[in-house]
């Protein structure tokens, strides 16, 4: 096969795929380094995020400029959820938070389904033609999607490196007793991670969204990918979290090749698998599961 | 009137008493350790100043203002900075962020502060770039008290300091307690080192089971053949 074939139709996409499940991967890989749970709501609270953007569309938005509205939106409803529901079990063991927001999950759902119903859905209809740079053949929006998704992990890796409540974040993940004897308040820097992963969820179901198409179980068939590729990178790692985005994401696409393609989502399956037998703390040694 | 006034304290983490009845002062520049064996409630006595145990009984005065039952963020804005023993430095984070991250209450500009703590502890000026967790274990100690003394504290609790150090690094630690003692700030500090601990303070107590045992000057305290017998083992 060409080697331009090969870049086209399997490792393009399957970066496109990939920058798509690390944005998602980072908010898992968030809640877990300072909150501490495993949040099981993440695919569908994506969901909602794409289907606010709809609503947006539907009103007469550009796809793209209701794509941050849609975030700072779904940034609100994260940290609704979390004064909702999770902040009254934080005494709790964590296992019973996760189970709650697998209950979350059903509800967020449960809401799409009902205002939006259950039928595949667009933001744009019509084909849109690839434009070629140098061979490479790339639509617009895969073009935007991968813009953005380098705008957001820049811009969220110099928030948590230089800004004063990106480094009270960091500090909570690395040693949270310390962080609070160093005077950070601890429900300042869950809302602040809630709005964060809020966002970064939105911005992963939009784009999918974009990429393929909406559907109100959309964000449910991302969990899994998006788990592997939070724990191939190394949990509560923001570098981790987008390495195994594009390892996920890439390898679901190069698997067609010894696979047939209904067995693509087994992809991040098996890989989940082998990094935990290999290597169970992830490609950049993130914490302990 | 001493900085540190603690009377007659009692209290534990749940509901059973650790301290029967606890009493420690601090003077202003003055380095006083804590001994007595295991089980002894040494580090609990430092953390009922820090506000991290129910206190039940007796009250904790500090510079004038009684602190009993005060949260620990309320009263290291009063002066008080505490020191774990164990996980005390943010090790995915640089040495100069974990100064930055002890200076999070206080803001504005810190050049200063930074001064002062890269002036004590200079070995560490030139690791400001690297993770705390890739120090050895005295430089990641160093780290910790610096990270307290971001604050310009009055009073520094230090639980343990020197554990798990070898005698060249405890000998440095203690040095540099006296160096941050002559630059204006009191200690109070655990040590399971008793004998050395004693050596190089300005005045000690040994507690046992949760109470005051004995107290004096440190050489006082060294030359007392109870306090030989019964902690330091000869």
């Amino acid at each position: 096969m060409p080697l331009l074939d090969f870049l086209n139709f399997y490792l393009v996409p399957g970066i496109v795929l990939g920058s798509i499940y690390a944005v998602g991967a980072i908010g898992i890989t968030l809640v877990f380094g300072i909150l501490r749970f495993a949040h099981f709501a993440h695919g569908d609270m994506a969901t909602l995020g794409a289907f606010i953007a709809l609503a947006l569309v539907a009103g007469g938005m550009d796809p793209w400029t209701a794509l941050p509205v849609a975030m700072a939106a779904t940034a609100v409803v994260a940290i609704g959820v979390d004064k909702a529901f999770y902040d009254y079990l934080k005494a709790r063991p964590k296992i019973v938070t996760v189970m709650a927001s697998l209950g979350v999950a059903l509800m967020l759902r449960s809401v799409v389904q009902v205002v939006w119903g259950v039928d595949p859905r667009t933001y744009a209809t019509g084909i849109v033609r690839p434009d070629s740079y140098f061979g490479i053949l790339l639509r617009p929006r895969e073009l935007y999607t991968l813009a953005s998704v380098v705008l957001i992990v820049v811009g969220l890796a110099l928030f948590l490196r230089h800004s004063k409540w990106g480094k009270a974040m960091r500090a909570m993940s690395d040693n949270p007793d310390l962080a609070r004897l160093s005077g950070v308040d601890n429900r300042k820097v869950t809302m602040l991670t809630w709005a964060i992963v809020g966002a970064l969820c939105a911005a992963s179901g939009f784009m999918l969204g974009i990429n393929t198409e909406l559907h109100s179980m959309m964000g449910w068939q991302l969990l899994l990918p998006m788990f592997a590729a939070a724990i191939v990178g190394g949990v509560g790692r923001v570098e981790g979290a987008v390495l195994g985005g594009l390892v996920v994401g890439i390898a679901e696409e190069l698997s067609i090749f010894i696979l047939p393609a209904q067995y693509k989502a087994a992809t991040a399956f098996a890989l989940l698998l082998l990094i935990l037998l290999v290597r169970p703390r992830g490609l950049l040694n993130g914490k302990v599961l | 009137m001493p900085l540190l006034d603690m009377k007659d304290v009692r209290g534990g983490y749940g509901d059973a008493d650790i301290l029967q009845g606890v009493s420690i002062t601090v003077a202003e520049r003055e380095i006083v350790v804590i001994v007595g064996p295991n089980g002894a409630g040494k580090s609990t006595a430092m953390k009922a100043v820090f506000g991290l145990l129910n206190v039940r009984g007796g009250a904790i005065v500090f510079d004038g203002e009684d602190i009993t039952g005060w949260a620990p963020n309320r009263i290291v804005q009063r002066g008080v900075c505490y020191v774990p023993q164990v996980d005390n430095v943010f090790r995915e984070m640089t040495v100069h962020e974990n100064f930055e991250m002890g200076a999070f209450l206080r803001g504005g500009d810190l050049s200063a502060a930074y001064d002062r703590v890269y002036g004590l502890f200079p070995d560490l000026k030139a690791k400001r770039r690297n993770l705390a967790g890739d120090l050895s274990g005295g430089q990641r100690q160093m780290v910790a008290m610096g990270r307290a003394l971001m604050l310009d504290p009055k009073l520094l609790l230090l639980d343990e300091p020197t554990a798990g150090l070898s005698p060249k690094y405890m000998e440095q630690i203690f040095q540099i307690t006296r160096d941050v003692r002559d630059a204006g700030v009191s200690i109070l500090l655990v040590e399971q080192h008793a004998k050395q601990a004693l050596a190089f303070c300005d005045r000690g107590y040994v507690l046992a089971t949760g109470a005051n045992r004995h107290e004096g000057t440190g050489q006082a305290l060294l030359a007392d053949r109870e306090v030989a017998e019964m902690f330091l083992g000869g």
